[in-house]
């Protein structure tokens, strides 16, 4: 027997799963342990083993882990005295950023404050063009004199990010060489290797978020590889990054900047496998928690995978907002609409739901520690969707007369029942996550419409139905283990490392010498990487992409490109690709427009695991356990309740139903038929079209 | 219609008026709209009034395409309107004035009946004559002026349009791939609105628009009665390219009873023989973007919420141009638009206001032969000095206000032209002193590596006239502009010789309350 262990650390709890090649599983979570991360990670481990009563020299499979510790690192700036090292001249790209103030009315915004101030910057004498020429060389001796400078003002660790560098590293590579010699216990991180792409201020920023992680990322993961080798674990264990991917201790904890969404990517993958297995070529997932909702498009079972993403939004979730960050990172829509969002009525007499939220302290007004505002949550309790005595299968009681109090103050400003005011929240809160989702798909040229929606996350069940409808989806599948999916999901995701180069060159013009070392460089990059990672060179595949746009344009579209360019080297096949996605994405064509690449990508994966959780259902059908009246559009209805763990498999129920569970409530729609799947899953399918 | 349905209308309509703005951005080959974000586009109702807008770049183009439509519809009517019809216009009276920046129309129709319209205007690549710059002498030097037309006619193009435009710009393959990306954001955007018609099975969206339209009115009006009524004064001085001293002067005044800022400029300079004449569309949009930006900024931007501000300028003004007053590069004066009417709220309401900044944003245009003799032309490249301290933050850094542009990064700039930057960087202090401090300006330094001579449009301000501070606060530094080391101050374009040396340094903004 084989056994897989995966720990997921997130803000509030840290979740264990353990698989056994049978299919058996067990899982727990434990409270995250802020003050010493691996507390927690060692604790929830030890809840599975015992479970399943075994040990950790007993987990001969992978072990795979995702962590919120570089998230908590940046937002709570608990990173060690980072320096910078820049071209001379240029020291402020940090302060500067590209200038923009992104909420052009609100005059009031603000940026984070620099991970690295100004007077840990030097600048270093050199200069290389957008040629790759050298304009000026480096100085050694200049160099030297910064070292000791750094080593003087105790630095811990330093960015380098040169002027064009991405085009020629030679400089960035000399000074790490420097660097070395003078103070070889500062930990370098160089632009070149981070993000080697054009635009120095996302380099910059990527990089200086990179070299203020490491510190703290490098020792916790060689401490956790150390821990569980004496504790005797058979391999070495894996780190999923925000990709999608998982890579081998040592690579992550050099990059940690690679992996800020593990959580969430994990969460996405899962949706991928979910997506697959029941054979929906595309699909959303949906993930609404206690002060945000997430949601990933599914395109052909894999999740979408973008270049870049922001971290540590400042102000009102604002995009625009945070530090940017220049690495792969699965495409996911964030927004301010959970349990805990607040509602309120505006100047103009309109209820707004959000982005602010009273999270979990004080939390909604039905969580009687404070909180007077009617929130999400108060409202699905005014409803009846939710038990007040059984949330958490009764372990945290809810105030009734606490929500109704607060969606009471929100119904007088608007002249309606507090029933009325609080399907109105339910219904305005559902909405804006349908536009956000219907925004996010457009954007990529994804056709929304009837998509099914994979529903987890405490709050996401019970508001996936209604989101479903208004997304035109006629399906809502409700995974079991939905409260553990993330840590689930990184037993299901294969190795995998995306690399990328800037290349910027005409397609009608390529030099195919410098092309083929740019991809052969990518290539070994990626093999070594997911060999560390202990896949066999044999089963290692590569996918290779090109971002393309107009000569003339600024913005790119990441085109997959054939099998292997390098065999092909077939210029026309990549126009061709780039215009059908181009079309596809706004519409139009320019035929006499020439095209030009501006990076080159290669991702290195292992193939998918074969992992797979068994659930033993009863055969015995379910009835409901009680009858609960539920507040709609339309007024009262009757609605049956169930324990989801009482249903049978392949049991069907015609809704409204709801089905309770410890950690959620899924609510089903009058119009929707609820089928249990042999695996646990429970699978709504609208059978009324045109329906609420 | 209940606050809960009209909600989820409403941000319906937002979302489909920001998803075409940010597609549009997206693939702009003009550079100052994927840089910078220099357009707009808006939902109009079957009056042409505004409805919805998408949240972008510049006041300038946002608040004026709000007043495009209506006045393309009474040149071209209705009845005369069929589906597949695209209306054109880039007459700087009717949208954003300046040739650059051109507004289409295009009709939405529901069975049969035009319900609608969905307006874009952006600033292209080029427009003929002139170019970048304020050296023209009248606007037919400028450039080549649309009138109100068919772009398309029952979705055929109008061949003689098409090949008038052609023949009288310079990049005539970015122009129509901009265009062209322009009538695709229409069309997609009325397919959008009938969408939302058949989920909320609509017919029209009259009710609606009618709805959101006094409701927001109505907010405008509530805020503004909240003010203390009375007549405020403001006034505002800086210098532009070639030296000349502009004045802008305000008198604001706050009516209660009816819920109405009139915002009146007379005093202010006379108009420029530089084409720095601002038309009043433009001048309305920059007033306007001020008081809201102020007062609600969390407001959407609609014919309602922008109703009851009423902006007027005497006719000999620099900030009410008249034909046939060059009027290119307008944003020099107009960018400087809501500084008299902050320090008049300053008065009322300091709590929400800030100091002066830099105002304008410098803008950069080289021209030149590159090493092996072909011709270059950069795109038009703009930095930002310090913005004015705010009431209880600093000013920002680098940053503009009142517009919201981006600056294009060095490395992209090189790599597109033979350009050499030597240096980018915050200069400390220049920032005005304050209980509150205004941000710093930068220092920009850049060279032409070609070895050949070259063309330099520059258009710098406040070289001499320092941004003021407010309630005590000191002000910002003003800028540098020099040439190897030596100060120039010029409206018109430059000769430079191989080897010369540029180095701007631009203004700080002014600082908030006294210092302590």
């Amino acid at each position: 027997m084989k056994y897989a262990l995966a720990i997921d650390i997130g803000g509030t709890f840290t979740d264990a799963v353990l698989i056994r090649s049978d299919g058996n599983s067990w899982t727990d979570k434990t409270l995250t342990t802020h003050g010493n991360l691996l507390e927690g990670f060692l604790r929830a481990a030890e809840f599975v083993l015992e479970r399943a009563d075994i040990a950790f020299k007993d987990v001969n499979d992978v072990v795979v882990h995702a962590t919120t510790v570089v998230t908590n690192v940046l937002i709570e700036r608990k990173g060690s005295l980072t320096g910078m090292i820049v071209t001379e001249g240029f020291k402020d790209v940090l302060y500067i950023r590209d200038e923009h103030r992104y909420d052009m009315f609100d005059p009031q915004i603000e940026y984070p404050e620099p991970l690295i101030t100004r007077d840990y910057t030097w600048g270093a004498k050199e200069r290389i063009f957008s040629d790759a020429t050298i304009g000026a060389a480096i100085d050694e001796a200049n160099i030297r004199e910064i070292a000791r400078d750094m080593v003087a003002k105790k630095i811990v660790s330093v960015a380098v990010c040169l002027l064009n560098s991405y085009c020629n590293p030679v400089h960035e590579r000399e000074v790490r060489r420097i660097l070395n010699e003078e103070a070889p216990n500062i930990f370098v991180t160089l632009s070149s290797d981070v993000a080697p792409q054009m635009r120095e201020y996302l380099r910059a920023s990527t990089t200086a978020v990179n070299a203020y992680a490491v510190p703290i990322t490098r020792p916790y993961l060689d401490a956790l590889t150390k821990i569980l080798k004496d504790f005797g674990v058979h391999n070495e264990p894996l780190i999923m990054l925000s990709n999608g991917g998982i890579i081998g201790a040592r690579i992550a904890g050099t990059y940690p900047v690679r992996m800020i969404e593990s959580g969430p990517a994990a969460g996405a993958l899962v949706a991928g496998h979910i997506a697959r297995k029941y054979g929906f070529e595309n699909l959303i997932s949906f993930d609404m928690g206690g002060t945000t909702a997430k949601a990933c498009m599914i395109q052909q079972g894999e999740p979408l995978v973008v270049g870049d993403f922001e971290v540590d939004r400042q102000y009102l979730f604002k995009p625009g907002s945070g530090m940017p960050v220049t690495v792969p990172s699965i495409d996911m829509i964030e927004i301010g609409a959970g349990g805990g969002s607040v509602a309120r009525v505006d100047a103009l007499g309109l209820l707004k739901v959000g982005p602010d939220s009273a999270g979990s302290d004080p939390g909604p007004a039905c969580y009687n520690r404070g909180g007077e505002e009617a929130c999400v949550t108060d409202a699905d309790v005014i409803l009846n969707i939710l038990d007040p005595d059984n949330f958490l299968n009764g372990d945290m009681k809810l105030e009734a007369g606490r929500s109704e109090a607060a969606i009471q103050n929100l119904a007088g400003k608007l002249g309606l029942s507090v029933k009325e005011t609080a399907w109105g929240i339910f219904s305005v809160v559902g909405e804006s996550m349908a536009a956000a989702a219907r925004a996010h798909a457009t954007d990529r040229g994804i056709n929304y419409r009837g998509l099914p929606l994979l529903a987890f996350g405490g709050a996401g069940p019970v508001h996936a139905c209604y989101v479903a409808d208004r997304l035109e989806s006629t399906q809502v599948i409700y995974p079991p283990m939905a409260s553990v999916l993330s840590a689930f999901g990184t037993l299901v995701t294969p190795a995998r490392l995306d690399l990328v180069r800037g290349g910027l060159s005409f397609l009608n013009d390529l030099d195919w010498g410098s092309i083929e070392d740019t991809i052969d460089d990518m290539v070994k990059e990626g093999r070594a990487a997911l060999m560390e990672a202990g896949i066999a060179e044999g089963s290692i595949m590569y996918e290779f992409s090109a971002d393309m746009r107009y000569s003339g344009q600024q913005n790119e579209v990441t085109i997959l490109l054939e099998s292997d360019l390098r065999e092909t080297k077939n210029s026309d096949d990549f126009r061709r690709r780039f215009e059908k996605q181009y079309e596809i994405l706004y519409g139009i064509c320019l035929d006499d427009m020439e095209v030009e690449i501006v990076n080159w990508r290669v991702t290195a994966h292992g193939g998918s695991t074969n992992r797979e959780v068994s659930i033993v259902l009863t055969d015995k059908l379910a009835s409901s356990k009680s009858l609960r009246s539920v507040f709609m559009e339309n007024g009262e209805i009757e609605v049956p309740v169930y324990d989801r763990k009482s249903l049978a498999s392949g049991q069907e129920i015609i809704g409204p139903v709801i089905i309770e569970e410890r950690e959620t409530t899924a609510f089903i729609l009058p119009g929707w038929t609820m089928k249990v799947h042999a695996d646990g899953s429970l699978i709504a399918t609208k059978h009324i079209q045109g329906g609420q | 219609m209940d606050g809960i349905q009209l909600e989820i209308m409403w941000s319906n309509l937002i979302s489909i008026v920001s998803e075409q703005a940010k597609s549009l951005q997206r693939i702009a080959f003009s550079p100052i709209v994927r840089e910078a974000g220099d357009l707009a586009t808006a939902l109009f109702d079957s009056e042409a009034r505004m409805v919805a807008q998408a949240i972008t770049g510049t006041p300038g183009h946002i608040n004026s395409l709000a007043a495009a439509a209506w006045q393309m519809i009474e040149i071209i009517p209705p009845e005369d309107i069929y589906p597949g019809d695209v209306l054109i216009t880039n007459d700087p009276w009717l949208s954003a004035g300046h040739f650059f920046d051109i507004t289409l129309l295009t009709p939405i129709f529901r069975k049969g009946k035009i319900i609608g319209y969905c307006g874009s205007t952006i600033h292209h690549t080029d427009i003929g004559g002139y170019g970048v710059g304020a050296g023209a002498r009248d606007i037919h030097e400028e450039g080549l002026w649309i009138p109100v037309m068919k772009f398309y006619e029952r979705g055929k193009p109008n061949e003689t349009l098409h090949k008038i435009i052609r023949r009288n710009v310079r990049t005539p393959d970015a122009i129509f791939g901009d265009l062209g990306a322009q009538t695709s954001s229409g069309k997609i955007g009325g397919e959008r609105l009938n969408a939302m018609c058949d989920r909320y099975d609509l017919d029209d969206i009259d009710e609606l628009s009618a709805e959101i339209i006094a409701r927001s009115d109505k907010a405008t009006r509530d805020a503004i009665k909240e003010l203390p009524a009375g007549t405020y004064h403001g006034e505002s001085q800086f210098d532009v390219p070639g030296g000349e001293l502009i004045t802008l002067k305000t008198a604001l005044t706050i009516d209660t009873d009816i819920g109405e800022i009139l915002i009146d400029f007379a005093g202010s300079s006379g108009p420029s023989s530089l084409g720095i004449n601002v038309v009043m569309a433009y001048t309305h949009a920059y007033s306007t973007f001020a008081i809201r930006s102020i007062l609600n900024p969390e407001l959407p931007n609609n014919a309602g919420s922008l109703a009851p501000i009423v902006v007027s300028a005497p006719e000999k003004c620099i900030i009410n141009a008249q034909y046939p007053s060059p009027v290119n590069a307008r944003h020099v004066v107009g960018m400087y638009v809501p500084f008299p009417i902050l320090k008049a709220l300053t008065k009322i309401i300091p709590e929400k206001t800030l100091a002066e900044g830099s105002g304008a944003v410098w803008t950069i245009q080289v021209q030149g032969q590159d090493k092996n003799g072909q011709p270059f032309t950069s795109s038009m490249f703009n930095y930002s000095g310090g913005m004015g301290a705010r009431f209880t933050k600093d000013g920002l850094s680098a940053t503009c206000y009142p517009t919201g542009v981006s600056a294009v990064p060095i490395e992209v700039l090189e790599a597109s032209i033979p350009i050499e930057f030597t240096c980018k960087e915050l200069v400390p202090n220049t920032g005005g002193k304050g209980r509150q401090k205004g941000g710093d300006g930068q220092r920009i330094g850049f060279r032409v590596r070609s070895g050949e001579k070259w063309a330099l449009n520059a258009i710098p301000s406040r070289l001499n006239t320092q941004p003021e501070g407010l309630l005590g606060g000191k002000p910002g530094a003003a800028g540098a502009f020099m040439i190897n080391g030596v100060a120039s101050n010029e409206a018109r374009k430059l000769t430079m010789a191989a080897d010369d040396e540029v180095l701007m340094i631009t203004p700080g903004g002014g600082g908030f309350g006294k210092p302590t």
